[in-house]
């Protein structure tokens, strides 16, 4: 009997784990395509992925800093739809910063700050979205979230 | 064997529930609804949402100096020697120095210094294998540097390279505690470099950088908690904690407001500025450099 249980309960936690970890490093395809000075923008190591279910909703907490030009882009399976929902609040007043949604869930943003600040980037995968779209709903699904930086150019003489 | 039966299924029937439940989440209607994705004027932080805390990676902040410091800086003084690479024994320290020793290699490529570049991977590539991050420091790794030797801008390319695949090396082999280790290693690394080249004074960028790195360490903090069930991670937790406290003294003012200048991007207004005095910054870099030398063993 324990044997069963044990076997069970291994199985359980495989499953499990294996499923985490299956976006590991997914948010390496959201990459902006056809955009202007793409070879000047730089990886931030803030960047992260995740599984997500339609309805799911996660949270980072990164640090931008004065003086630095940031792009986020969003990018999910096809099978969670298009439309992933961001806002970008400040982590200390709890403003909000951004909402995709007031651009029709546009997946990249850029964006200077005029001081260094926390933010938090709160992400949602939209319930039912797939559905709307008329693809197979499904649990879940690979999202990633790719953050990059570069030093803001100097303008004027 | 009836009746084991029957609890055998019992047992697999609760098991799986519990584990459906928690793969599809029972938060899910309550965070649609607590967002309000249909009314977009109801906007608020969602609480419950799980929140990941991240962390700049130490090549960021290099670079960072490079650019408003000058590029020819070869002083490799007050990095941490290779030689004392046989002093650490144990996982807490090989973790914490494979964080600094990734920075120092990043020092070294930024700032274009090849031949201790190389010897500082050779170290590196000696602790990740002892510490689970064999598979992201390849042979093939120490072939690029060294056709790289005299470009200090592929150097620092291959170095953060190293740094992104160690740290997704041991995050996708769910060796958190380990991770902490080497984030917190690297990032102490990155501000003794810098408050080793940086003098105090009131309008430099690099003081600000410093001062800034406030909020990086409430992130390296939080990022310590998730872990400190672990006895090397909390003992370094406790470390930061105190740091946590010299950088409180800081004083925080609100940004000036100022103009937009340029309208083809996103300005994200107010905020505050870090004014560290003279006697605040010495007694942080005391700090630093205290807390920096009780993980490399050195005075």
């Amino acid at each position: 009997m324990k044997k069963y249980i044990l076997t069970l309960l291994g199985t359980t936690c495989i499953s499990l784990f294996s499923q985490t970890g299956v976006c590991f490093n997914y948010h390496r395809s959201c990459s902006v395509k056809n955009s202007k000075n793409d070879k000047n923008w730089i990886y931030d190591t803030q960047s992260r992925s995740g599984l997500f279910n339609q309805g799911m909703t996660s949270k980072i907490r990164c640090v931008i800093y004065k003086g630095m030009d940031y792009r986020i882009n969003v990018c999910c399976d096809a099978s969670l739809g298009e439309k992933l929902s961001y806002k970008i609040f400040d982590s200390k007043s709890n403003e909000l910063l951004y909402d995709n949604q007031i651009m029709q869930n546009a997946p990249t943003f850029e964006f200077q700050s005029s001081t260094t600040r926390q933010l938090i980037i709160e992400l949602t995968v939209p319930q039912g979205t797939a559905e709307k779209e008329k693809h197979k709903p499904i649990d879940a699904a690979c999202v990633g979230l790719l953050i990059e930086h570069k030093v803001t150019e100097k303008q004027g003489f | 064997m009836n009746l084991k039966k029957t609890n055998f299924i019992l047992v697999s029937a609760v098991i799986m529930a519990t584990t459906f439940s928690a793969c599809r989440g029972d938060s899910k209607t309550e965070e649609a609804d607590d967002i309000g994705l249909v009314d977009t004027s109801v906007i608020g932080l969602n609480q419950k949402a799980e929140t990941f805390y991240q962390v700049p990676s130490p090549g960021e902040m290099l670079s960072f100096i490079k650019q408003v410091g000058g590029k020819s800086n070869k002083n490799i003084s007050f990095l941490n020697k290779v030689e004392n690479q046989k002093q650490y024994t144990d996982l807490k320290l090989k973790a914490l120095n494979f964080g600094i020793y990734s920075c120092d290699l990043s020092y070294c490529s930024v700032f274009e210094i090849g031949t201790e570049a190389l010897k500082y991977f050779k170290s590196l590539k000696e602790i990740g294998d002892q510490i689970g991050v064999s598979s992201a420091i390849k042979p093939e790794n120490l072939k690029r540097l060294q056709d790289n030797i005299g470009n200090s801008d592929s150097l620092a390319i291959i170095t953060d390279e190293l740094y992104f695949s160690s740290f997704e090396t041991l995050e996708g082999s769910k060796q958190g505690p380990t991770l902490s280790l080497v984030v917190a290693g690297g990032w102490i690394e990155s501000l003794f470099i810098v408050t080793s080249l940086a003098k105090y004074d009131t309008k430099s960028v690099i003081v600000e950088r410093v001062c800034d790195q406030k909020y990086t360490l409430d992130n390296l903090v939080e990022f310590l908690r998730k872990y400190k069930a672990d006895e090397s991670t909390a003992a370094v937790l406790v470390k930061f904690e105190e740091l946590q406290a010299e950088f409180s003294k800081i004083e925080e003012r609100d940004a000036d407001s100022l103009a937009v200048k340029d309208k083809t991007k996103h300005f994200l207004s107010g905020g505050k500025n870090l004014i560290a005095t003279a006697d605040q910054y010495k007694h942080l870099v005391d700090k630093i450099r205290i807390l920096r030398n009780s993980f490399t063993l050195t005075k």
